[in-house]
């Protein structure tokens, strides 16, 4: 079926309330993101909408920022930013890991176990965060050690795994038990069948829970504001504090670098599974 | 080889799920190179069994000698048994050259080796030049040669099908029948396939096993069990049969429908049995010139082409009867006609 971009069938009333429905639907969801961009390229030092001028100085000033040492801070930009990075790819890492087995121990498993696991594993996204960044500040610091980078890594994989489970177990969904019987029956054995055959089936929808993860680490800030330390911060904390500061445009700047990326990101993706999984 | 030549043993094989009995002793001896069909209504038990030989399921009791040797505990992936599911399963993230290969692949076998392979099987099935293709590209009958070559590539020591035509028109069907028993004919491969399409079954077996709540019915070739069958379930399920109740009135007669026929029964005098007369074995001749037959009064009737299909009723009791366009006489509903039975063609078993 095709379906064009304005309606078209049905009288004009109809069109014309589809139509206004579908522009608030859209301008509200993107609002931010017009206003973030905008911002970005004022000439002006504070952020008063509209600005008065237009200009790339804050560009050049992020820019300055990931390439001039900045000796007033006590964590840089690129800390943040390496820090931000790394703890998503082992976010990332982990969650795969931990969800292929699982999502296929699940999807072959008896269905009330796995109704029951799914509901439990998307316990974090019901639970306020707040509450949550206490939770798992509170375990943290009963440990008494220093576990570094894991005090991040740890929330967020708790955080990415329903989104990763979820994507792997719709990927199983689609794959018979006959097509892994089919490889075993071959001579492969059963771990061998997997490999072969459950996860090059699975790999879209792998690929989306990837990116998910990616994502939901990368910009996540309520659960790792209770848990930055000095040496350990990521880049939405460090955001955060120089807006506390001085909101100057430059941090949209950044914004606006960070929004291009998550959209090349998912693009490709999308590109890659091609209908194969679905990213929402 | 054994003297007997009984490739598979299944020797007393019972499985169950829970309370449920899916197989009771099964006993059944497959000669090597026979093509057997496993044959039965939906829940006899028939793809239970063929998934303990390949080894998807344990039996509970029971074992299965394969050329004399116990393989009942052998995982699935070591049997080396070629199967083709009812889905077909094939692997769709790979071309069907691949698909084909796969299970070469697995036992290291070169190449260079892989590939011709490949083409000779591509060959066989009569489709060379698809082996690049994405199986995704490939229609429902390519699919289906695809399967079975797959299975083949391995050659395997038993070959097994799990109803593996059912998703096919009925045209494309009928050719692949053919051709299914042609390729294992040209194999020589020892083959098993369940069905539940009792036509199939009579067009591919050499044995034909008929299973019913577990048990096996019948064992025979499937002439022998359409002309003999076993019990009154084997001859209505094997093509539609009349049954209808008869009496041992004296050695080697029967009443059936008020009338007193020669019959091979063993049966004394007296005994109350139920007798299957098959749809084409039941003869039509005008009422004037049957003294004696019993007379019904047509009750439906339609020319199918080659033959018409009609339904009699006799004493209340409706019977099915098929008939050859050359012989039947002009008929219309309501009309009165006279049957004709055949007393060889009549199988008695105890009610």
């Amino acid at each position: 079926m095709r379906v064009g971009l304005l309606p078209t069938e049905g009288n004009s009333t109809y069109r014309f309330t589809v139509l206004l429905l579908a522009t608030i639907g859209i301008l509200i969801s993107s609002l931010p993101v017009i206003v973030v961009t905008i911002m970005s390229f004022s000439a002006s030092d504070n952020t008063g909408f509209p600005p008065p001028d237009l200009s790339l100085r804050w560009y050049w000033d992020v820019i300055a920022m990931f390439t001039q040492e900045d000796a007033n801070s006590a964590q840089s930009v690129v800390d943040s930013t390496v820090t931000s990075l790394l703890v998503a790819f082992i976010v990332m890492i982990i969650s795969t890991i931990v969800c292929i087995p699982l999502a296929y121990a699940l999807a072959r498993g008896d269905r009330r176990i796995r109704d029951g696991m799914e509901l439990l594993f998307t316990l974090p996204l019901v639970f306020p965060l707040v509450i949550l960044g206490i939770a798992f500040l509170l375990i943290a610091e009963s440990l008494r050690m220093d576990i570094g980078i894991w005090r991040i890594v740890i929330p967020h994989v708790a955080l990415v795994l329903p989104f990763v489970l979820r994507n792997c177990i719709g990927a199983m969904n689609g794959i018979s038990v006959e097509t892994e019987e089919a490889a075993i029956s071959l001579g492969a054995s059963p771990l061998r069948a997997i490999w072969d055959v459950v996860i090059p089936l699975m790999r879209a929808g792998i690929l989306a829970g990837l990116i998910f993860a990616l994502i939901i680490s990368f910009n996540e800030f309520t659960i790792t504001f209770f848990m930055y330390t000095i040496d350990v911060s990521t880049l939405p904390i460090w955001m955060y504090s120089r807006t506390v500061s001085s909101l100057d445009p430059s941090t949209l700047a950044l914004s606006v670098f960070i929004i291009v990326a998550d959209v090349v990101l998912i693009v490709l993706v999308d590109k890659l599974i091609a209908g194969r999984a679905n990213l929402f | 080889m054994s003297t007997t030549d009984t490739h598979l043993h299944i020797d007393n094989v019972s499985k169950s799920f829970g309370n449920v009995q899916a197989l009771k002793g099964v006993n059944l001896e497959i000669k090597r190179g026979s093509f057997v069909c496993l044959l039965g209504p939906s829940g006899c038990g028939k793809t239970t069994l063929l998934r303990i030989i390949a080894g998807f399921e344990n039996a509970s009791s029971g074992r299965l000698m394969l050329d004399g040797t116990d393989i009942s505990q052998m995982p699935p992936h070591k049997r080396g048994f070629g199967m083709v599911f009812q889905s077909l399963a094939l692997f769709p993230h790979m071309s069907v050259a691949k698909n084909i290969a796969y299970g070469l692949k697995l036992r290291k076998v070169s190449g260079a080796e892989q590939r011709s392979r490949v083409e000779e099987l591509l060959n066989v099935i009569e489709l060379p030049g698809i082996a690049d293709r994405p199986v995704s590209a490939l229609s429902g009958g390519q699919r289906q040669r695809v399967a079975i070559a797959r299975a083949l590539a391995i050659q395997p020591p038993l070959f097994l099908l799990d109803e593996p035509l059912s998703a096919l028109d009925a045209k494309l069907r009928d050719n692949m029948q053919i051709e299914l028993r042609q390729l294992q004919q040209k194999f020589g491969v020892t083959t098993i396939l369940v069905t539940h399409d009792q036509h199939e079954a009579m067009m591919l077996a050499d044995e034909l096993v008929v299973l019913k709540d577990g048990e096996v019915y019948q064992s025979a070739d499937p002439a022998t069990v359409y002309q003999k069958p076993a019990n009154s379930f084997v001859a209505d399920f094997l093509g539609a049969a009349n049954l209808v109740p008869a009496n041992v009135s004296k050695d080697g007669h029967v009443m059936v429908l008020g009338q007193e026929i020669a019959c091979d029964t063993d049966h004394p005098a007296g005994t109350s049995l139920s007798a299957a007369m098959r749809a084409e074995h039941i003869g039509l001749i005008p009422v004037s010139k049957a003294k004696g037959h019993p007379v019904g009064a047509v009750k439906f009737l339609r020319d199918l082409g080659p033959s018409t299909e009609l339904v009699i009723t006799v004493d209340g009791q409706d019977l099915r009867v098929r008939c050859d366009n050359a012989t039947v006489p002009d008929l219309s509903i309501g009309a009165q006609i006279a049957l004709s039975l055949d007393g060889t063609r009549l199988s008695t078993f105890k009610a």
